[in-house]
């Protein structure tokens, strides 16, 4: 039934973005939650229907957790609660295209936000190497940031990921890359975005296309055994760098006081931000014969800083962060981890800048029954200052499960 | 002027360009490759796994990524086998050849009937694939109709070596043929033994030798050997005559060596591809590898 199932697309998937836009402003637009909900249900079940011709991936995932104690910079509250629940549509289009959409559902404050975390095509008939990706995506900087929350071994982003890229940076915008043709792998791109979730807090007039990034990624294997990836990640961001004026001061400091008595950043916009930020990051793994059955180890690090904070303070403040994470595959159900990270950012009041820094110690243990399910118990310690609930120590228990297409995972 | 012409050097030797007509092949598993090189020696062949790995468990490597890049022709064994990577470098290699409907993809459980297919697959079944059993290589029917296939493939990707591929495939058939009427032979005492397996690595081979599957040391498919399943194992064990356990080179061998020494009976690791033991180097010796360790283990008389 190839005549039913395509005007549900076309018509009720095509102004996705402004579909999550209206879903935050839920009052006025519920509607608009409605219908994007119904379309989903309207194209998974004509897509039951119709097996022949078009089959694309379903997949849900189920997050969620008890926490002991609320923590800095953190989305979860303490307590029980949900993560991602995400659902994902993805197929080729055609021979040239590829398509895929993620929807999150949060709840916050007993209301539920529908959330268009990507919605992209990508090309797949270029010549050799070269693709282009358009839509709503997670951008490629960084380790970590393409990457899938729910496939992530701790139950949250770095401290550094979170302040300044708001947990995962996926925006509006659209990626070149290019893989070369080498025996080593060598991928270059560069994205161009609208920025929207990287503005600076007080920013009047900001520009439509903000951010723009550049990034190459490097990697092989030194035998059967061990593979290594290394990555530099650049971002210029024209809305990042802080404007602040004693007239704005006042006005932002109840703006800012009234977020922090929340305790927690439940947008993904990030709250570090300024004009160039860049990302180093490696990451090396490791399993007996190369057989990640039964054991492995990966190891990966990242670096992370941004300049040029404010238009307006003059300062060589940077703000910046690292962690260090460690992954312990012992069998094919059980992993142990440890990772280690710190950020140190600065936050603009009138003429000058106040210093916020964390440290976070995290060990985390988890059982995976199969490919589908996951249980992880895991032990937080925050030090640091300027931050709210900073907490000496923070036990979670979550869950991440996925229903339906089997997932692909990235190195 | 010696400079320009060294730096063309570098450069031709940085980027070599492959030569005229020879494809370059992207094999998932050893099998593939070995075939691939048979059909077309001349050819650039990179394996991406070895028999000593689950070829469930691949990650998508840069290393992986890279090569995938440069590929002319992707050949795996299919039938969901390699879902879990194989989309991964596809997309992130983008090369326009080996995408998902390209005859530069080419998939060995496409050219021939699956054992083992599912109308319905839930998630509650375990590892289980709708499409049938993928590790079809060790049904030596099913690699000749693969053989055939993969050369017509080829010719058509390079039809300027078509006749030298057709060529190829023929003479490994007639070989291969030839082969498969000694191991009929020599497997003969197997049929009718019992096997407790480790997933449904060997369905193939023992189906065709008319060996018996009694059971298996995974719960389900893709779950690891629990205690309480083995504890099940051994008292089947008690009521059905078991021969041997086996188990594939890229396994754990500690659920087949429990059950093993509690139910008294040998346990074996047979090579899951070329590779998987030391006399497995093509895909003749892994065949004559798994008869001769089959009849040693059940311990069968060995006709040959």
């Amino acid at each position: 039934m190839p005549e039913v199932n395509s005007p549900v697309i076309s018509t009720d998937f095509h102004p996705q973005p402004t579909l999550a836009t209206a879903c935050k402003k839920a009052t006025r637009k519920r509607w608009a939650c409605r219908r994007m909900a119904e379309a989903l249900i309207l194209v998974a079940a004509s897509a039951t229907a119709n097996a022949e011709g078009f089959s694309p991936n379903f997949s849900l995932i189920l997050d969620g957790h008890y926490k002991s104690a609320d923590s800095a910079l953190s989305e979860y509250d303490k307590g029980f609660g949900l993560g991602h629940t995400e659902l994902g549509v993805s197929a080729g289009i055609d021979d040239l295209f590829y398509g895929k959409f993620t929807g999150v559902v949060h709840e916050h404050d007993g209301k539920t936000e529908f959330e268009t975390e990507e919605a992209f095509i990508q090309t797949l008939a270029l010549p050799g190497g070269l693709s282009v990706r358009a839509g709503r995506f997670l951008s490629d900087i960084g380790y970590l940031n393409g990457q899938h929350a729910h496939t992530d071994s701790f139950v949250e982003r770095p401290a550094a990921y979170r302040a300044m890229l708001g947990s995962h940076y996926y925006d509006d915008g659209v990626r070149l890359s290019y893989v070369m043709p080498t025996d080593t792998f060598w991928t270059i791109g560069t994205e161009a975005f609208s920025g929207e979730k990287m503005q600076a807090a007080d920013l009047t007039d900001p520009k439509s296309v903000g951010v723009y990034t550049a990034f190459t990624k490097i990697g092989g294997d030194f035998n059967e055994e061990h593979s290594w990836q290394l990555g530099l990640s650049y971002l210029r961001n024209d809305n990042g760098a802080n404007i602040s004026s004693h007239d704005h001061e006042h006005e932002n400091h109840e703006d800012h006081g009234h977020e922090e008595d929340e305790g927690h950043n439940h947008s993904h916009d990030a709250r570090f931000t300024g004009k160039n930020t860049y990302i180093a990051d490696a990451v090396w793994k490791w399993a007996p014969d190369g057989n990640y059955k039964y054991r492995s180890l990966t190891l990966t690090g990242e670096y992370l800083q941004t300049r040029d904070l404010s238009d307006t303070i003059e300062a060589n403040e940077k703000n910046e962060g690292f962690y260090l994470s460690s992954v312990y595959q012992m069998t094919p159900q059980w992993a142990v981890g440890a990772r280690y990270g710190e950020f140190k950012g600065y936050e603009a009041h009138g003429d000058h800048f106040d210093e916020k820094n964390l440290q976070e110690t995290e060990l985390m243990v988890s059982w995976s029954y199969s490919h589908f399910s996951t249980v992880r118990l895991q032990y937080t310690h925050q030090t640091g200052d300027g931050f709210e609930n900073t907490n000496n120590n923070i036990v979670t228990l979550q869950y991440v499960m996925s229903l339906g297409a089997h997932d692909a995972h990235t190195f | 002027m010696r400079i320009l012409s060294k730096l063309l050097l570098a450069f031709a030797l940085a980027f070599p360009v492959s030569s005229h007509g020879a494809l370059t092949v992207f094999a998932c598993e050893p099998e593939w490759a070995a075939l691939s090189e048979a059909i077309a020696p001349e050819a650039k062949v990179y394996t991406a796994t070895t028999a000593r790995q689950d070829p469930h468990h691949i990650q998508a490597r840069p290393g992986l990524i890279s090569k995938m890049r440069k590929a002319d022709i992707v050949v795996c064994s299919g039938a969901e086998l390699e879902i879990g990577w194989l989309p991964v470098l596809q997309m992130k290699s983008a090369n326009p050849k080996v995408q998902t409907g390209d005859k530069g993809l080419f998939f060995a459980a496409d050219q021939v009937e699956t054992i083992g297919k599912l109308e319905k697959v839930d998630p509650t079944m375990g590892d289980v694939h709708p499409e049938g059993n993928p590790h079809l290589h060790l049904d030596p029917y099913r690699v000749e109709k693969v053989t055939r296939a993969l050369a017509e493939r080829m010719a058509e990707l390079d039809p300027g070596n078509r006749d030298q591929y057709k060529a190829n495939a023929k003479k490994f058939s007639e070989r291969w043929e030839a082969n498969i009427e000694r191991w009929e032979k020599v497997a003969a005492p197997l049929k009718g033994k019992n096997l407790v397996t480790y997933h449904s690595n060997f369905d193939y081979l023992l189906e065709w030798l008319g060996v018996n599957v009694v059971g298996d040391l995974e719960p389900k498919p893709g779950l690891p050997p629990s205690s309480r399943h083995l504890a099940s194992l051994l008292e089947l064990s008690k009521k059905t005559s078991i021969d041997a356990i086996i188990f594939a080179s890229y396994q754990d061998k500690k659920g087949a060596d429990w059950l093993s020494q509690r139910a008294g009976v040998p346990a074996k690791e047979l090579p899951m591809t070329i590779g998987g033991s030391e006399q497995s180097v093509d895909l003749i010796s892994l065949y004559d590898d798994l008869i001769q360790k089959l009849l040693k283990v059940t311990g069968s008389p060995d006709n040959s």
